[in-house]
C-alpha cells in the first residue's frame, strides 16, 4: 500500500461502496459551493453593470460643484454659497495645462410644449463641446456654433425620447418648443443614449448655458465637468482647479470629485456587499462541511476491523491517516465541482429568463471555490482519520 | 407501540451514537441560527430607520420644487417656477389643515469668529422649524416668530460649531460672520445626534429670508407643512398641490408624505432582510441532507433490530413512525439550539451596538423552527421508507 494511485483507489473505492451516502454528503457541498458562486456572480455582476453605467460618460472626468461638504451628504446638492461658481469659473479653468474639455452645467426640470404636447423633462444648460466632453452622439442637426457661453441663444437639441413625446416621427428640426414659457428653436436631436441608474438621459432637453441660468433664475452653475487628457496627469489637474478656484473665490467654498475616486469608494461598498452575501451562502458550506465530517466519522467506526487488517500487514500510522484524507477530500471536491456546475448552469438560466439581470462569473471565483471545497473536505477529514490513524492494530482486528 | 414507546425508542437510538447525533444537531443549529440573526439584524435595520423618521413626525407633507415625470428623484436641479416664501404664506393662511408651515433654504457656507472659520450646513429656516423637526436647544433662544419674510442678523449654531470656534468661550451673545453678514448667536442647540442623516451638530440655523438674500435665492429649497393628523395628510396634501398650480399657472411641485416615504424604505428594508433570510436558509437544506445521510447510516446498521420488531408483529407504518420520530427529534432539538444560539448572538449584537434596536421577527423565529422540523422529516422520510420497507426475514438473517 504505496503510492499516490494506491491511495486514489482505496479512496475512491470507498466513496463508490457506498453510493447514495456519498452521494448525498457531495450534494450538501454541491449545494453550498453553488449558493456563493451564484450570488457572488450576481454581486460581480451589478458591480460591473454599475461601473459601465459610470464610465459611459468617459472616465477621465471630474466635476467641480459648489459648497464644501466637509460634514456630511452630497456635495451639490445644496449648493448655495456667497460666492458663485460662474461661467467665468468655468472659462479660467478651460486655461490649466492639461484639461481637454470643460462644460459648465445648470439644470433644472421644466414643461416643455410643442405640437399641443407637453410634458415635465430634465433641461441642461450646456456648452457645444458637450458631446465630446460626455461622449453622446449628435443624430440629426447639430449643437449651436461655440461662442461666447456668456451669451445664451433660443435654440435647443432634444434628446431622443423628449423628441418623440413632442413630435413624433415627424421632422423637429427648425420647429419651435416653449420651454417654461420661452420659446426655443429645435436645430439637433441627440442619439440614444440609455439609462443611468434609472435618470433617463434621452429624456432631456439641451439649451445654451446662459438660458439654463435665465431659464431657471439661477444665481450659479449646478457643477463644471473637466474632461483631462489622461490619467496621469489627473491629479495635477485637481490641484491646478483647486488652486484656481480658492484664489479666484478666496476660500475652497467648492468640491472637486473625479471619476476615479467615485468608482473606487463604488468598486469598495460592492465588493463588501458581495463578499458579505457570499459568506452568509458560506454558511451553508459550513452546515454542508460538517455533514461530511459526520459521515466520514461513522465510516472510521464502520471499517475499524478494515483499519486493523490494513495495519498489521504494514500500513504506517500516517498512511491510514492520509486514506481517510483524501476520501474526505475526494468527497468535497467532487461536490465542489458538481456546485460550480450547477452554479453556472442557474446563472445561464437566470440570465435567460431575467435578460436585464447581470450575472458575471470570473475565472477566478471557480477556482476560488474548488479550492474552498478541497481545503473543506480536509478540514473536516482531520478529525476523522485521526481518530482512524490512532486505532490500537490488535484491537482494532478484534472488533466483531 | 405508544407515541411514548416511539419517543423512548428515538431517543435510545440517538443516544447511542452521541457523537453523530451532536454533529447533526450542529448542522441543524447553525442554520437555524444564522436565519435568526440575520432576520433579526434586518428588522433591526427597519426598525432603525422607522424610528428616525418617526422622531421628526409623521404628519408631515414635504414640498419639493420642481416636477418630473421619468426621473425618480425629485428636487435634484432647478424648477422653472420657484417656491417662494409667498407661496408659504399662502399655504399657512388657506390649507386650515397646515398647523405649521416651516419654509427651508440650504446652502453651504463658512462662519467665521475672529481667525477662526469653520465651512458648515447654512439652513435659512423659521421659528416653526424646531418644532417640526423636534430640534432642542441647549441654551439661549430659537428663531423669533413672526412674518417669516422678514430677515434678521441672528443665528442659531450646532454643538460642533460652537465648541470649534468659541472654545472655552460662551458662544450665546457673539457676532459671527457668515458669508460676509455679522450676526449674532442667539441659541446653540442641544446634542441629539445625526437625525437622518443630516448632522444637527455641525450646522447655522439663520432665518429663512435672510439666507435666501445670503444664498441670493429666489426659490426655496423644500417647504415643510405639519398637519394635526394623519388622516389630514390626504386631503391637505391635495388642497397643497391645487394652490400651487393656481399660483404657478401649472403642477410645477412635488409633494412627498411622509409616511410614502416611511413605507417605501419600510419595505425596500423588508425584502432585504428576506432575501437574507432565504439565502442563510439555504443551509437549512444542507442540514437536512446531513440529517438524511445519519439516518440512512442509522437504518442501515439497525436492519436486524428492524427484522426483530417486524417479526414480533410491529407494522410497516409503525416501523415509518419509528425512523421519522427520531428524524424529528433531531431536527427539532437542533432547531431549538440553534435558536438559543441565534437569540444569544442576538442578544450580544445589542449590547455592542444599543443603537440598532435587532430582534428576530416572530416570523423569522416561527419559520425557521418549522422549517427545520419540516426538514428533518422530508429528508427522513427516505430513509424511514427505507426501513419501513425491508423484508423481515431477510432483515434479521443479515449479520
Amino acid at each position: 500500500m504505496s503510492g499516490m494511485r494506491d491511495l486514489l483507489r482505496l479512496a475512491l473505492g470507498a466513496v463508490f461502496g457506498h453510493r447514495l451516502r456519498s452521494a448525498l454528503s457531495m450534494l450538501g457541498i454541491a449545494i453550498g459551493i453553488a449558493s456563493v458562486i451564484l450570488l457572488t456572480s450576481i454581486g460581480e455582476g451589478t458591480r460591473r453593470y454599475m461601473v459601465a453605467q459610470f464610465t459611459q460618460f468617459g472616465t477621465n472626468l471630474m466635476s467641480v460643484t459648489p459648497g464644501k461638504a466637509k460634514t456630511s451628504g452630497i456635495p451639490g446638492v445644496f449648493g448655495g454659497t456667497t460666492r458663485k461658481l460662474t461661467i467665468e469659473d468655468a472659462q479660467s479653468l478651460a486655461r490649466l495645462p492639461g484639461v481637454e474639455d470643460v462644460v459648465p452645467v445648470a439644470f433644472g426640470t421644466a414643461r416643455t410644449e410643442a405640437n399641443g404636447r407637453g410634458r415635465s423633462i430634465f433641461i441642461y444648460g450646456v456648452t457645444p463641446n458637450v458631446p465630446r466632453a460626455w461622449k453622446f452622439a449628435v443624430r440629426q442637426g447639430s449643437f449651436w456654433p461655440a461662442g461666447d457661453p456668456q451669451r445664451g441663444a433660443a435654440v435647443a437639441v432634444l434628446g431622443p425620447k423628449a423628441k418623440r413625446e413632442l413630435f413624433g416621427a415627424a421632422n423637429a428640426l427648425g420647429r419651435f418648443v416653449r420651454i417654461a414659457g420661452s420659446r426655443f428653436r429645435v436645430i439637433g436631436v441627440m442619439s440614444p443614449k440609455g439609462q443611468f441608474l434609472g435618470f433617463d438621459i434621452d429624456d432631456a432637453a439641451y439649451v445654451p448655458v446662459a438660458s439654463a441660468l435665465r431659464l431657471f433664475n439661477l444665481p450659479e452653475l449646478n457643477e463644471i465637468d473637466v474632461v483631462y487628457a489622461h490619467a496621469g496627469v489627473s491629479g495635477r489637474v485637481e490641484r491646478d482647479i483647486r488652486r484656481l478656484l480658492a484664489a479666484r473665490h478666496g476660500s475652497e467654498d467648492f468640491t472637486v470629485t473625479t471619476q476615479a475616486a467615485m468608482l473606487a469608494v463604488f468598486d469598495n461598498v460592492m465588493n463588501v456587499v458581495t463578499m458579505a452575501v457570499g459568506a452568509i451562502a458560506g454558511i451553508s458550506l459550513l452546515v454542508g462541511a460538517i455533514g461530511i465530517l459526520t459521515m466520514m466519522w461513522i465510516a472510521v467506526g464502520e471499517r475499524t476491523a478494515e483499519i486493523g487488517l490494513a495495519r498489521a500487514i504494514g500500513a504506517t500510522r500516517a498512511q491510514v491517516h492520509l486514506l481517510f484524507l483524501a476520501e474526505a477530500a475526494a468527497l468535497s471536491t467532487a461536490g465542489g465541482a458538481l456546485g460550480v456546475l450547477s452554479g453556472l448552469g442557474i446563472a445561464a438560466l437566470l440570465r435567460l429568463a431575467v435578460p436585464g439581470l447581470p450575472v458575471h462569473t470570473p475565472l477566478v471565483f471557480v477556482a476560488t471555490a474548488v479550492a474552498v471545497s478541497l481545503a473543506t473536505g480536509l478540514l473536516s477529514g482531520v478529525l476523522p482519520a485521526r481518530r482512524a490513524a490512532a486505532l490500537d492494530p490488535i484491537a482494532a482486528l478484534r472488533t466483531e | 407501540m405508544t407515541p411514548l414507546d416511539f419517543l423512548r425508542f428515538a431517543f435510545g437510538a440517538l443516544s447511542g451514537h452521541r457523537l453523530r447525533t451532536v454533529l447533526s444537531l450542529v448542522g441543524m443549529a447553525i442554520g437555524v441560527a444564522a436565519v435568526v440573526t440575520l432576520t433579526a439584524l434586518g428588522e433591526g435595520a427597519r426598525r432603525y430607520v422607522i424610528d428616525q423618521f418617526a422622531s421628526i413626525g409623521t404628519n408631515l407633507l414635504i414640498v419639493v420644487p420642481g416636477k418630473s415625470e421619468t426621473t425618480g428623484i425629485p428636487g435634484v436641479g432647478a424648477a422653472a417656477h420657484e417656491l417662494t416664501l409667498q407661496d408659504a404664506q399662502t399655504i399657512a393662511r388657506q390649507v386650515p389643515e397646515a398647523e405649521k408651515v416651516a419654509p427651508l433654504v440650504v446652502g453651504t457656507e463658512a462662519v467665521a469668529y475672529g481667525p477662526r472659520r469653520r465651512q458648515v450646513a447654512v439652513v435659512g429656516a423659521t421659528h416653526e422649524f424646531l418644532e417640526v423637526r423636534k430640534l432642542v436647544l441647549s441654551r439661549g433662544e430659537f428663531l423669533p416668530a413672526g412674518e417669516m419674510t422678514r430677515g434678521r442678523p441672528v443665528a442659531v449654531i450646532g454643538q460642533t460649531v460652537a465648541r470649534e470656534l468659541f472654545p472655552g468661550e460662551e458662544a450665546l451673545g457673539q457676532v459671527v460672520r457668515i458669508g460676509g453678514w455679522r450676526m449674532r448667536v442667539i441659541g446653540v442647540l442641544a446634542h441629539p445626534g445625526t437625525q437622518l442623516g443630516m448632522d444637527v451638530d455641525d450646522l447655522a440655523i439663520v432665518p429663512v429670508a435672510t439666507g435666501m438674500r445670503l444664498f441670493d435665492r429666489r426659490s426655496l429649497f423644500r417647504l415643510m407643512v405639519e398637519v394635526h393628523a394623519t388622516a389630514e395628510l390626504a386631503p391637505a396634501k391635495a388642497k397643497v398641490v391645487k394652490l400651487l398650480k393656481e399660483r404657478h399657472g401649472e403642477e410645477d411641485v412635488t409633494v412627498l408624505t411622509q409616511d410614502a416615504v416611511v413605507a417605501t424604505f419600510s419595505q425596500i428594508l423588508g425584502v432585504l432582510t428576506l432575501a437574507v433570510g432565504a439565502i442563510a436558509g439555504i443551509s437549512l437544506a444542507v442540514a437536512g441532507i446531513g440529517i438524511m445521510n445519519v439516518m440512512l447510516v442509522s437504518v442501515a446498521e439497525r436492519t436486524r433490530e428492524v427484522g426483530l420488531l417486524r417479526a414480533v408483529g410491529v407494522g410497516r407504518r409503525q416501523v415509518l413512525a419509528v425512523f421519522l420520530t427520531e428524524a424529528a427529534l433531531l431536527s427539532a432539538a437542533g432547531g431549538f439550539c440553534g435558536l438559543a444560539l441565534g437569540w444569544s448572538a442576538v442578544r450580544l449584537m445589542v449590547r455592542l451596538y444599543p443603537a440598532l434596536p435587532a430582534s428576530p421577527p416572530l416570523w423569522a423565529v416561527l419559520a425557521a423552527l418549522g422549517l427545520a422540523l419540516a426538514d428533518g422529516i422530508l429528508f427522513g422520510l427516505l430513509p424511514a421508507r427505507r426501513a419501513a420497507r425491508l423484508d423481515p426475514v431477510l432483515a434479521l438473517a443479515s449479520r
